[in-house]
């Protein structure tokens, strides 16, 4: 089989073959996350960085999952318009970094009588670890799904063109 | 080049019930062989020693000469399509077909390009990525067929694949069988308890009752030249008619009949002179003559024919039953008398059942 007869088939087999890259990348985007507020949730110290985020942060995290399951199910479909929305949530992961953890992580409270960062240093390297990858898989599995929709459009164009000629 | 033999094949259970006898049988390369039978005669028992699913208790399995009795099912290089089609209803079609070469990590670009291929021979380019749910049971056993095909195996194994579709889809997925076959011109082994598919399908015809086999021979042979009476009974349909008759000086005399041999028939009875022995008369070989009476019970009109049930003489007792398969619309009532002739005899000594041939 030659290179270009290769990629013809390549091309051809996304007519059948689900999108599974991105779809698993969504899975794994979901699990970093879940890594992510079990280790957060768990830190709670008394402080109200926590208090006042705690419930906005559960039902983030709930809705994120939702939509990030629901665009592994739509890139497995090869539906471009679901690599807008990947985006935006893996935006929406690097944004998180800067409104709770790094927060957390400036802000002291004291604890029998000594002074202690709210998030510490471990704990936010950590959180960072999770987020950063969570959004790095989206950004990737939204990425592909555009490349590949783009692609299997491209070839579907050329099958119609031969079928009309 | 597949060539299959199996050699002196036993299947015995654990609780000692033997379900198939000494089983001989040579398949030669691209032959089509059709096992039939009816239920309970180790038709698909012997189907399922093959694939390698039940174990030979005794006997040899041959595969282009290589012995292959106690080698495991998922390397004998053969492909089984069951009656319940065993499809995965989660996955696609296109799935479904490439399942078992994604299971051996092929290269998917070969995967999708044995797919399609499958897929076009079989009419189902349209349907790969439909889930199997989506699809009428026709197309459904095709699908089962196509992931038989994706593997390029030796052998096909169909155990009973169309006892799951109604009439008419038996008939139009029987004849892609056929075409299938010619195309491919694979070895196959197929199960099946219905004559008509056997008849249709076959290059040759393995018959079985009771584990053992009665006849092995083309359609023709079998329908023309049954081995005994079992045969006889079985292929056809109606199937054949038989009176004890006993032999007597050119003649056959029976229960209410008395009709005249002619020098063949009796060339080929002529070691049986005053011994009885059973008469084998086709529903299609009665024509209107004047050699038996029939008294009419029931007359069927088929169209081109008329089948027409009933008594041989005036009384209607159980050995005197007789169908006939005559030509034309008729339309006898219940009670009216037929003259009949029979055209074709068959015969079959009384107590063994073989059937009797000219000797020489």
């Amino acid at each position: 089989m030659s290179d270009i007869n290769e990629k013809e088939i390549r091309l051809d087999r996304m007519r059948y073959v689900k999108n599974t890259a991105s779809s698993r990348l969504c899975y794994l985007a979901i699990l970093l996350n879940v890594f992510y507020f079990v280790s957060i949730y768990k830190s709670d110290v008394g402080s109200w960085y926590y208090q006042i985020l705690i419930g906005a942060s559960i039902v983030y995290n709930l809705l994120f999952m939702l939509m990030a399951f629901l665009s592994s199910e739509g890139v497995k479909n090869y539906q471009a318009s679901y690599s807008k929305l990947l985006y935006a949530l893996g935006a929406g992961q690097i944004a998180r970094i800067f409104i709770l953890p790094l927060q957390a992580h400036q802000a002291m409270v004291k604890v029998g009588g000594a002074e202690v960062a709210v998030m510490g240093d471990g704990q936010f390297i950590r959180v960072i670890i999770y987020l950063a990858g969570s959004a790095a898989c989206l950004l990737a599995a939204g990425l592909i799904n555009q490349r590949k929709c783009a692609a299997l459009a491209g070839h579907l164009k050329t099958l119609e063109a031969k079928e009309a000629a | 080049m597949a060539e299959l033999s199996l050699k002196h094949i036993d299947k015995i259970y654990d609780n000692n019930v033997q379900a198939v006898f000494d089983f001989n049988l040579d398949v030669k390369d691209g032959e089509l062989i059709v096992l039939v039978g009816p239920s309970g005669c180790g038709k698909s028992t012997t189907l399922r020693m093959v694939a390698g699913l039940e174990d030979i208790s005794r006997g040899q399995l041959l595969l282009d000469g290589k012995d292959i009795t106690q080698t495991p099912a998922k390397d004998r290089d053969m492909a089984m399509v069951f009656q319940n089609y065993a499809l995965y209803g989660h996955m696609t079609i296109y799935e479904n077909m490439a399942f078992s070469l994604t299971l051996r990590k092929e290269n998917p670009n070969v995967i999708h390009k044995k797919v399609l291929a499958a897929a076009e021979i079989l009419g189902l380019t349209s349907q790969l990525n439909k889930k199997p749910s989506q699809l009428s049971g026709g197309q459904r056993q095709r699908v089962a067929m196509g992931r038989s095909i994706v593997r390029n195996p030796k052998v096909f194994l169909f155990d009973e694949p169309l006892s799951n579709l109604d009439a008419k889809l038996r008939g139009a997925t029987r004849r892609e069988i056929l075409l299938l076959h010619k195309r491919l011109q694979a070895t196959m082994l197929y199960v099946t308890h219905d004559q008509t598919e056997a008849l249709t399908l076959a290059d040759r015809i393995v018959c079985m009752s009771m584990g053992h086999v009665q006849q092995v021979g083309t359609p023709l042979e079998l329908y023309d030249q049954p081995a005994n009476l079992f045969v006889a009974g079985f292929i056809g349909l109606p199937p054949m008619n038989t009176w004890k008759a006993r032999v007597r000086d050119g003649f056959l005399e029976g229960a209410g009949f008395t009709c005249p041999l002619n020098e063949k028939e009796r060339g080929t009875l002529s070691s049986y002179a005053g011994k009885e022995i059973i008469l084998g008369v086709r529903p299609e070989d009665i024509q209107l003559g004047s050699d038996v009476t029939v008294l009419v019970s029931n007359n069927e009109n088929l169209g081109m024919n008329t089948l027409v049930h009933g008594h041989i003489g005036d009384a209607s007792s159980a050995d005197r039953k007789i169908a006939a398969k005559l030509k034309g619309w008729q339309d006898y009532k219940v009670g009216d008398h037929v003259s009949v002739c029979f055209a074709r005899k068959h015969f079959f000594d009384a107590e063994t059942t073989s059937a009797i041939r000219k000797e020489g």
